[in-house]
């Protein structure tokens, strides 16, 4: 079976992990390469256990085009966020023999780095991927 | 004999059984499927048994019989389906008996040729070059890419489908079709080489497989064209950058600019290889992007450290790449070294007229070596904006924090004056 981990984040959670100036406490460098240090051990396991399918990191909400109909049009709306807005920051999906193996790989996670404000609030989402079973093996 | 070195010789070894397949019983898209078996047959077997007196005979036996059996199981689903469809020897394989086939590195040639078959997408392309002549199954090419195993089989089952449906024999192209195949041979090796070094989800995962596959898979086509200067180009361009690649990480997967890296840990061997095979190269005619790329990377390589760079080399060659090719990006790098040797204001003029090209303009780099530029020149408030249109538009979040503490560091200078 195949599962999504899903981390999510907002715009303010962006502009601190990118050290924006205006955004105070940003991450110092030290929380940065501690981050990115985790996130490789992290990565590295789940490609030598096999179950690692696929991991992508979202860029900010600020990039992103929303496609809507508005009156029977579709429309493109830049960046369209609220500040405080929490949306996806970046997925892992993992092939393994059961939700619990999904989940106990998602708790992991907790043990990932950071400044106290931002630990505190983080959670991540473990999902099952919908996927067609075959209804018997012919 | 260890399972690595096993796995090696069998991954040597694939394009030449699957060539030898192929001439002999046509059908490529089930001589590949065969040919996989055989591999997966040995790579259990081999360790456990020992190696066959011939192992790449053993290899061609396993699969042939397996393709036999495949055939004849395809056969029976037409005759099911009612389809009065044969399938015989074409004309071009049905060879005289004691006519010899062609060798093997011509076999490996030929397999490149068609898994970058200009009918096929580049994501097929590379799919099914990893597959067909680097001997890599489906689930590891999935890993390699990232991508799930389902979307790597479908694509490499529909690139094996698109071969049949073209009808394009095993065979070299005709001689005048084949610079334009190299080009996009060279062009997939190329990709599956970067591919390497892709990074993904705030943190870098240099995947040195896929990296040091792409070397391996440039290495057998250099073995069967070693007079073609632009496949010994694409060599050493990848030898001569794949050398620096474990100073080029920091521990937590951060990219280490070349100025700051640690050149002791640059690979000597890597090095030497790939100057001496770009200093063969070069002389023989008019160099292509490949060998020009190479032998900027090979300046770089030979330099003690940044000062010590040849720069009036670099900036001829990136002139020279510049007339073969219009990319702002390579212009963007040629004003880079024009400013190491003529100042930041040479640089900067350059710089300034690639401003109204609008690919450049919504590009990160342009904006941060402009940036970088006007600093150097004295200018640090017209380069507080320029790092600030930089981070605007950087999407990766390594480049906007280094983009972020050139602008915090030149927000504190300009408070300080």
């Amino acid at each position: 079976m195949k599962y999504m981990i899903l981390t999510l984040a907002s715009q303010q959670d962006y502009q601190e992990l990118a050290g924006q100036p205006s955004a105070r406490p940003s991450w110092t460098q030290e929380e940065w390469a501690a981050l990115g240090a985790f996130m490789q051990a992290f990565n590295q396991e789940l490609l030598d256990s096999g179950e690692l399918v696929e991991t992508r990191g979202l860029s900010a909400p600020v990039h992103t085009r929303r496609i809507q109909l508005k009156e029977g049009v579709p429309v493109v709306t830049d960046g369209p966020y609220a500040e405080a807005e929490e949306v996806l920051a970046g997925y892992w999906v993992v092939e393994c023999e059961s939700f619990d193996r999904a989940t106990q790989i998602a708790s992991r996670l907790a043990s990932c780095p950071g400044p106290e404000h931002v630990r505190a609030r983080a959670y991540a989402d473990v999902r099952p991927i919908d996927e067609r079973q075959p209804d018997f093996e012919g | 004999m260890l399972a690595a070195e096993i796995e090696d010789l069998l991954r040597r070894l694939a394009p030449q059984v699957l060539g030898a397949v192929v001439r002999r019983y046509g059908n490529f898209d089930l001589a590949e499927d065969a040919t996989q078996e055989a591999l997966l047959a040995a790579s259990l077997q081999w360790p456990k048994e020992g190696l066959p007196d011939n192992p790449k005979g053993w290899l061609i036996a396993v699969a042939s019989r397996r393709l036999t059996d495949l055939l004849r199981a395809e056969q029976a689903r037409r005759r099911r389906e009612d389809m009065v469809t044969e399938w015989a020897l074409s004309e071009h394989r049905a060879r005289p008996a004691g006519e010899r086939g062609p060798g093997d590195t011509d076999d490996t040639l030929v397999l490149l040729f068609m898994c970058c078959h200009p009918s096929l997408s580049v994501a097929s392309q590379i799919a099914l070059t990893l597959r067909a002549v680097g001997g890599l199954s489906t689930a590891e090419i999935s890993r390699a890419l990232l991508g799930s195993e389902q979307t790597v089989t479908r694509r490499i089952t529909r690139a094996k489908q698109s071969i049949k449906d073209s009808g394009v024999p095993f065979a070299l192209p005709a001689p005048d079709a084949v610079p334009g195949r190299l080009e996009a041979v060279l062009r997939v090796l190329y990709l599956i080489f970067n591919e390497g070094y892709a990074s993904t989800a705030g943190t870098t995962l240099v995947r040195v497989d896929l990296a040091e596959e792409a070397i391996r898979l440039a290495r057998a086509l250099h073995t069967a064209l070693p007079q073609d200067s632009e496949t010994t180009g694409l060599l050493a361009l990848m030898l001569l950058v794949h050398a620096r690649y474990r100073a080029r990480t920091a521990p937590d997967g951060s990219l280490i600019p070349m100025a700051d890296q640690d050149r002791s840990r640059w690979d000597r061997d890597a090095i030497e290889e790939g100057i001496a095979l770009i200093t063969a190269a070069l002389p023989r005619g008019p160099a292509g992007p490949y060998q020009i790329q190479a032998a900027i990377a090979a300046v770089h390589d030979e330099a003690a450290n940044t000062e010590a760079t040849d720069w009036p080399q670099i900036v001829a060659l990136y002139g020279v790449l510049l007339s073969l090719d219009g990319n702002p990006v390579v212009a963007l790098n040629h004003a880079v070294a024009v400013s190491m040797v003529a100042g930041p204001k040479a640089g900067l003029d350059l710089v300034q007229r690639l401003g109204s090209d609008a690919r450049i303009n919504a590009d990160r780099r342009f904006h941060a070596v402009r940036g970088h530029l006007l600093e150097m020149a004295g200018d640090p408030a017209a380069a507080l904006e320029s790092y600030r249109a930089a981070a605007l538009v950087a999407t990766n979040l390594q480049q906007q924090r280094f983009l972020n503490r050139q602008i915090a560091r030149l927000q504190d200078l300009l408070a300080a004056t």
